[in-house]
Order: C-alpha cells, then structure tokens, then sequence
C-alpha cells in the first residue's frame, strides 16, 4: 500500500496492492450484509451495538426515543458510506484518488470496519500486532492493523490539506 | 477595543439567554480502544468547530480519563450532537450535566 497523502484542492490519493483492494471489499460485503440484516434487532449482535450504541445511558424510555429517532439515518448513512468506498475502489488494485467528500466517507467507513474487526477480536488498550501468523486469528489482526495504518494516514493527509488551505 | 455604550440586543442574544435557561444536558464522549486519537481530535474539530488545542485537550481528557463533555444545549441539541458523533463512530451519549 502507499499510504494516503494530500492533493491540491482538498482530495487525497493512496495506492492499494489487488490483495489489500480485495480485502477492503469483503469486509465492506459484511459489514454491509449486517447492516441490512436484523433491522429489529440491534440488541443481537455485538458489532451493531457498537455501530449503532444507545443514546442515553440510564433511562431506557430516553434511549429509545433517541433510537427511533436517529437509528434508520444511522444505518443509511453508513450504507451509503459504504456504497461510496465500494465506488472508489478499483478492483484489481491502483490508485485510490478521492476529492474531500469521498475521503469524508472513506473516513468513517474505514472507522467502521475497524469498529467491526476490534469488535469481533475484543481489541483492548493492551492489544499488540502479530509478530507471527499462526493462524485465522492472527490474519486477522494483522488486517485490523493494516486498516489502523490506512485509516491514520486518511486522518493525517486530510489534517495536512486543511492546514495548507488556512 | 471600543464598543456601544449598552449592549445591542439581537434575536440571536434574546434566544441565547432563553436557551441558557434550559441548558442543562450534555454530550459525552466515551474511551474506546480502536478509535485514533487523531481520529477522535479530527472529528471533534469537523463538528463542534474547536481549535486543535481545544479539540486535542478534550481527546486527551477521553484518553485518560476515560470520557470528556464535548458540548452542552438544551437535550434536543445534545440528541442532535450524539447521533452526529454516533454517524463518526465515536462512542457518544447524552445526559443531564450533573
């Protein structure tokens, strides 16, 4: 991968190999698929909970009027996210080159796959980077944090570009 | 600096204080172990509008003690706010400030 640097006018460009492009891409297939499923039923799995977390700790009435309220835009904006990732990903691998609004969604999906993959791996304060793949596990995490390195260099090219436009 | 002799009065300093006076909620954002912490001063700073120091002191505040108050308004605004924060990933809710 290179990394994600700023362009002139607010966009930014990175590079994924056809394997990273391809991994991107299933994840996105399900977190997708999950955010489809279980329209009744957050209370289930535990990565919609933290998707799509209560408003209000205490008082269930107050959480779930926010639910009501707020949920089905939730869901669809990160859908929609999702649907823009899916856009801007060229499929055998290359240049991934977004203007400020693709970054934007690119952002928060990349949040939300980590959401998902932290989630699923119980990632904690203490977790550590694979030294060596032993395993499905281990494939995983190493995935969690290549995502991590992707996502801080979304974050620090979209900070550099903002600073160079004040 | 110079200014009017008595304060001007305006629609939006009017509303202020009504609001002031019904501004007991908060929003609160929680620790979570996978957010970035340039992430979180980022998101902080898109859309609450706080300087970095500003927004990097509340991150902090998240970081190490566990949760910050990142704006206050009547509840419908902190609702608002919330789902916002919720729209970033950011592990957020709202209270009654205490």
């Amino acid at each position: 991968m290179r990394p994600f640097r700023a362009v002139r006018g607010g966009g930014v460009v990175a590079r994924l190999d056809q394997a990273e492009a391809h991994i991107v891409a299933l994840l996105l297939d399900q977190l997708e698929q999950l955010l489809e499923a279980d329209a009744d039923d957050v209370g289930g799995d535990p990565v919609l909970v933290r998707l799509l977390p209560d408003g209000h700790r205490g008082d269930p009435e107050l959480a779930a009027d926010y639910r009501e309220l707020t949920e089905a835009s939730l869901r669809s904006g990160k859908a929609d996210d999702l649907a823009t990732v899916r856009a801007t990903l060229p499929d055998g691998g290359g240049e991934v080159r977004l203007d400020a609004d693709q970054a934007a969604a690119w952002l928060r999906s990349t949040n939300d796959l980590r959401l998902a993959l932290g989630t699923r791996l119980d990632i904690s304060e203490d977790t550590e980077p694979p030294e060596e793949i032993t395993g499905d596990e281990d494939q995983q995490l190493a995935v969690y944090y290549w995502l991590t390195a992707l996502q801080g260099s979304l974050v620090d090219a979209l900070v550099a570009g903002r600073a160079a436009r004040s | 600096m110079a200014g009017p002799l008595a304060p001007t009065r305006t629609p939006e300093t009017t509303e202020e204080e009504r609001g002031d006076l019904d501004r007991p909620w908060v929003t609160i954002v929680w620790n979570d172990p996978v957010n970035l912490m340039t992430y979180v001063t980022f998101v902080l700073q898109e859309l609450f509008g706080y300087d970095e120091p500003t927004a990097t002191t509340l991150m902090l505040q998240v970081h190490h003690e566990g949760k910050a108050i990142v704006s206050s308004g009547p509840r419908e605004r902190m609702e608002h706010d919330t789902s916002r924060l919720h729209a970033y990933g950011l592990w957020a809710s709202f209270q009654r400030d205490s």
